[in-house]
C-alpha cells in the first residue's frame, strides 16, 4: 500500500498519460493512433513544451514567471518585422531567416534578464516583476501589430524551418503522399529538454537552482550565489521562451498579435504542476513536465476527435489538471 | 487516582520502534520532567498525548480510569491535555484575542462578538501574567510573549494538562525565571505539567519528577533532590558521563587569524573589536537581543553594516557576503539550522558539499567525488547516517549539525564562527561536538562560539567575551572566568 502510493507520486504523471493514451487509442483507434495524429501532436506542443522548461527552472528556483507568453508574441512580432525588414533592404532569405532567429531568441533573452534584474536586483516578488511583462509585452506587441497580424515576407526558406525537418521512412501524409516529417521544432524541444535536465541535474548551477528554490536563506549562508542563480533561471525561460516563438512562427509564416501565446504562462504552469515540480521550489524534473505538456496535449486531441465544444474543453482540462495533482499527492502531509 | 495514565504504550513505525510498552502516570499538581537524547521517543510520547499520533499498541487513561481515545487535537484538549510546540502555532497577523480564540470565535446572531472575545482573552492573560493587552498583534509580541499566548490559549480550552516541549529553548535567563513562576502557579491551582527539556539544570530546578526515557524505554525514573544532572546525564546516555569537556589545549603565540575592528551598524552592534588566534577558542556571551547572532553575521557580511573592517591574519579582507568571507578562510555555521543552516530537503551528500561545490565541478558535478569526500567527513566526524542521498531532514540535530560543521570544513577555512552549535542537539551528541570543536582548534583553526548555555562557554572556550546592547560589556579568562562574573557583565549590574 505503502509503495503504491509513493509509486504513484513519483511517476503518477505517467500513469496518467499512459491511461489517456489507451482511452484514446481505444475511442478512435482509426484516428488517433494514425502516424500523422501522433505527429501533429508532437508539433504542435512542441513550443509550449518549450516554454515550459523554462518554467520549470524557474519554479524550482522559487519564483514564477508569468510573463513567458507575452515574451513569446513580443520575440515573434519583433524578429518577423526584422526579417521583413531584411528582405525589403535586399538581404537574401536565408541571411534575414537566421537573422530573424537570432533576433527572437536574443529579445527573449533580454526580457527574461529584464525579469531576472527586477526580482533580484529591484526586490520586486516575481509575480508582481512578470506580472509587468505579461501586460507590457503582449500590449508592445499589439501595439506593433496594430491589433493584426504581422506576416512574414519570406516565401521559401523561413516557412522551411518551421514544416522541415526529418522524414521518417515509409509513412506519408496526405493524399499527394509526401514523407512524414518530425519537424525541426520538434528536435528543438528535445533538444531544450536535454539541456534543462542536464543543467538541472550535473551542473553547479543545478545544484544552486534547487537549494535556492529549498532554502534561500541557507544557500546564501552556505556561499551560493544566490542572486546569480536566480538571474540565470529567468533569462534561460526568457532564451527559451525566444526559441518557442521561432518554433511556433516559423510553422505559421506569421504572428497574430493578440492570439500569438495567450495563456501559454498558464499552460506552462500547469504542465510543469501535473509533471511532480513543486510550485513551493525546491524540487522538480524536466521530465515530468515534458509528460506534462504531452499529457495536456492529448487532452486536447481526445476532446477534438470526440467532438466536444471548444467552448467546454476548459472544464475538462482543468479536472484532468485536478484529478493529475492529486493522484501525485501523498497521503502524508 | 492519577490525572493520567499511560499504560503499555507501544508505537511502532515503519523503521523503528519508537516506544516500546512505556507505563508512566502523572500527578495532579505535578511537573513531571521527560528527559531523554533525541530519538529516545520523548517527542513519539508528547504527540501521543496531545492527539497527533496514534499508539499502535496499548492505552491512555483519564482520571477516572477510562479509557481516553485520542485520535485528533481535538479529542485531546477535550480530554484537558494542550501541547505547547517548541514551534508556537500562533497567526502573526492576528491579534492576542483573536489567536486564543482561533477557529471557535465567539458570535452573536453570526457576528463574531469582538467585545465578548476580548473580555475573555484579557481573563486567560491575566492567569498568565501577561502584560500586553488583547488587541496587541501577535507579530509584534516577544518569543516570551508568544509563548504565553500559548498558554493562555491552552487555559482556555479549560486544559489540566500542560505538555512543554522545550519551552525555554528560546527564552532568555529572566524571560526563564518568569516562566517557571508560572508554571509554579500553574501546579498550585492543580495543573499537571509535562516538560521536556534538554537543559537538565532546569530540569533539576522545575520538576518533581523525572522520567528518563532511552531507546523508547523507561530506563529511570526519579524524585526531585534523587540525583544530580550528571547522574541524569548518564542514565539518558546508558554509561556514567566522562566529563563533558575535553582539556583546553594552550594557544600558542601568533598574529590574530582574524581581527575585527569599530564593526557596526549603529543598531545591533555598535563598534565592536575582537580578535582570535589560530588555535583559541573565544566565547561569545550575551543575552537574548545583545547583539551575538548580529555581529556573527556582520563579520560574514550576511548582514550589512555601516561601519568596520575585518582583517584576515592582519590583513584587510573583503567580507560583504558570505561567498566573499568563505573566499577569505571564514566560515560561519548559522544559529538556526533549520531556517539558515542546512537546506533540509537535499541529502547528506549535498549539503555537504553545497558551499564548495566549485571542487566538484570540471565543469559537471562528479557525484562520485563528492559521495567520496561526504562519506570521509562522516568517519571523520563520526555522522550517523544511514543513507547518504536520503534528505538530510531524517537526521537527529546532532548529526544535521556535524554536517554544518563539514560543510565548512570542506573549504578548509582559519576561522570558523559557531552560532549555538549545540541548540537542540543531545548530551552525547554535545559531547561529541566539544570534542571536535577542541580538535579543529588543536589544529590551528580560530573559533568564535555563540551560546546561551554559560556552562558550555566556560568550559570550551579559552575566553570569554559579554555583550551587552550590543556592545562588548567585558571579557573574563583564566580565573576570572565564572558564571557570575559573566552575567554580571550581561545584566550589566553590580553584583550585590
Amino acid at each position: 500500500m505503502k509503495s503504491i502510493s509513493a509509486f504513484m507520486q513519483k511517476y503518477g504523471v505517467v500513469v496518467a498519460f499512459v491511461l489517456l493514451f489507451l482511452i484514446a487509442a481505444l475511442r478512435q483507434p482509426d484516428i488517433f493512433l494514425k502516424a500523422e495524429n501522433l505527429r501533429n501532436l508532437l508539433n504542435q506542443n512542441a513550443p509550449i513544451g518549450i516554454v515550459a522548461i523554462g518554467m520549470t527552472l524557474v519554479i524550482i528556483a522559487g519564483g514564477i514567471d508569468l510573463s513567458v507568453g507575452s515574451i513569446f508574441a513580443l520575440a515573434a512580432c519583433i524578429g518577423l518585422l526584422a526579417l521583413n525588414k531584411l528582405i525589403a533592404g535586399g538581404s537574401s532569405e536565408v541571411t534575414a531567416s537566421l537573422l530573424a532567429v537570432a533576433v527572437m531568441v536574443g529579445v527573449g533573452g533580454l526580457l527574461g534578464a529584464f525579469n531576472g534584474v527586477m526580482v533580484v536586483f529591484g526586490r520586486v516578488a516575481p509575480f508582481v516583476a512578470t506580472l509587468v511583462g505579461l501586460v507590457a509585452y503582449r500590449s508592445m506587441c499589439l501595439a506593433i501589430a496594430e491589433g493584426g497580424e504581422i506576416r512574414s515576407s519570406s516565401p521559401d526558406f523561413f516557412p522551411s524551418l518551421g514544416s522541415g525537418g526529418v522524414p521518417i521512412p515509409g509513412l506519408t501524409v496526405g493524399v499527394k503522399g509526401d514523407p512524414l516529417v518530425i519537424t525541426w521544432g520538434v528536435f528543438l524541444f528535445i533538444a531544450i529538454a536535454l539541456l534543462a535536465g542536464f543543467l538541472l541535474n550535473h551542473t553547479r548551477f543545478g545544484r544552486y537552482t534547487i537549494a535556492v528554490g529549498a532554502n534561500e536563506r541557507a544557500a546564501r549562508y552556505s556561499a551560493v550565489a544566490t542572486g546569480r542563480t536566480k538571474f540565470y533561471t529567468y533569462t534561460l525561460a526568457g532564451i527559451f521562451a525566444g526559441c518557442a516563438a521561432v518554433a511556433l512562427s516559423t510553422r505559421l509564416n506569421s504572428v497574430a498579435s493578440s492570439t500569438y501565446g495567450l495563456y501559454y504562462e498558464l499552460d506552462a504552469i500547469a504542465a510543469v504542476v501535473i509533471g511532480g515540480t513543486s510550485l513551493r521550489g525546491g524540487s522538480g524534473r524536466i521530465w515530468g513536465t515534458v509528460v506534462g505538456v504531452l499529457l495536456l496535449g492529448i487532452i486536447t486531441n481526445i476532446l477534438v476527435l470526440e467532438g466536444v465544444s471548444i467552448y467546454w474543453q476548459g472544464v475538462v482540462k482543468g479536472a484532468i489538471i485536478l484529478a493529475a495533482v492529486l493522484m501525485q499527492r501523498g497521503r502524508d502531509q | 487516582m492519577p490525572r493520567l495514565e499511560v499504560r503499555d504504550v507501544s508505537m511502532q513505525f515503519p523503521a523503528v520502534l519508537a516506544l516500546d510498552a512505556v507505563s508512566l502516570s502523572f500527578e495532579s499538581g505535578e511537573v513531571h520532567g521527560i528527559i531523554g537524547e533525541n530519538g529516545a521517543g520523548k517527542s513519539t510520547l508528547m504527540k501521543i498525548l496531545a492527539g497527533l499520533q496514534t499508539p499502535t499498541a496499548g492505552e491512555i487513561l483519564g482520571p477516572d480510569g477510562q479509557t481516553l481515545h485520542l485520535r485528533s487535537v481535538g479529542d485531546a484538549l477535550r480530554a484537558g491535555i494542550a501541547m505547547i510546540h517548541q514551534e508556537l502555532n500562533l497567526v502573526d497577523t492576528l491579534t492576542v484575542a483573536e489567536n486564543i480564540f482561533l477557529g471557535r470565535e465567539p458570535t452573536s446572531f453570526g457576528r463574531l462578538d469582538r467585545a465578548q472575545m476580548r473580555d475573555r482573552a484579557s481573563q486567560f492573560l491575566g492567569q498568565v501574567g501577561a502584560g500586553f493587552s488583547p488587541n496587541a498583534m501577535v507579530g509584534e509580541l516577544s518569543i516570551a510573549g508568544k509563548q504565553l499566548v500559548e498558554i493562555a490559549k491552552a487555559l482556555s480550552y479549560e486544559a489540566s494538562v500542560l505538555i512543554m516541549d522545550e519551552p525555554t529553548a528560546v527564552l532568555s535567563e529572566r524571560e526563564t525565571a518568569s516562566l517557571f513562576q508560572l508554571i509554579r502557579e500553574l501546579k498550585g491551582k492543580g495543573v499537571t505539567v509535562l516538560y521536556i527539556s534538554h537543559r537538565l539544570a532546569e530540569v533539576e530546578e522545575i520538576c518533581d519528577r523525572v522520567t528518563v526515557l532511552r531507546d523508547g524505554k523507561v530506563v529511570g525514573a526519579v524524585r526531585q533532590g534523587e540525583a544530580n544532572q550528571t547522574e541524569m546525564a548518564g542514565m539518558m546516555v546508558g554509561r556514567p558521563m566522562e566529563d563533558m569537556f575535553p582539556e583546553k589545549a594552550v594557544v600558542p603565540d601568533a598574529t590574530p587569524a582574524l581581527s575585527v575592528q569599530g564593526i557596526g551598524d549603529g543598531r545591533f552592534v555598535k563598534g565592536i573589536d575582537l580578535e582570535v588566534r589560530p588555535g583559541e577558542i573565544v566565547g561569545l556571551a550575551g543575552l537574548l537581543g545583545s547583539g551575538r547572532t548580529e555581529l556573527a553575521e556582520m563579520i560574514v557580511g550576511a548582514r550589512s553594516r555601516a561601519s568596520g573592517t575585518v582583517l584576515r591574519d592582519g590583513k584587510p579582507v573583503a567580507c560583504g557576503s558570505p561567498k566573499q568571507a568563505a573566499n577569505a578562510g571564514i566560515a560561519y555555521v548559522s544559529e538556526d539550522r533549520k531556517e539558515s543552516g542546512l537546506v533540509l530537503s537535499m541529502s547528506v551528500v549535498e549539503n555537504t558539499t553545497l558551499a564548495n561545490i566549485d571542487s566538484y565541478c570540471r565543469p559537471l558535478v562528479n557525484r562520485q567525488k563528492e559521495r567520496a569526500a561526504a562519506e570521509e567527513w562522516k568517519q571523520k566526524l563520526d555522522i550517523r547516517a544511514h543513507d547518504m542521498s536520503a534528505p538530510i531532514l531524517y537526521l537527529s540535530g546532532g548529526n544535521q549539525q556535524k554536517v554544518a560543521v563539514a560543510k565548512w570544513l570542506e573549504l578548509n577555512p582559519k576561522v570558523l564562527i559557531l552560532d549555538e552549535p549545540t541548540r537542540g542537539v543531545d548530551v552525547g551528541a554535545k559531547r561529541e561536538l566539544y570534542l571536535l570543536i577542541n580538535r579543529l582548534a588543536q589544529d590551528g583553526l580560530a573559533c568564535l562560539v555563540i551560546s546561551s548555555e554559560l556552562p558550555e562557554l566556560l568550559g570550551l572556550c579559552h575566553r570569554i567575551l559579554v555583550m551587552r546592547h550590543g556592545k562588548i560589556a567585558g571579557e573574563v579568562q583564566g580565573d576570572s572566568m565564572t558564571e557570575e562574573a559573566v552575567m554580571v557583565m550581561a545584566a550589566g549590574v553590580e553584583a550585590a
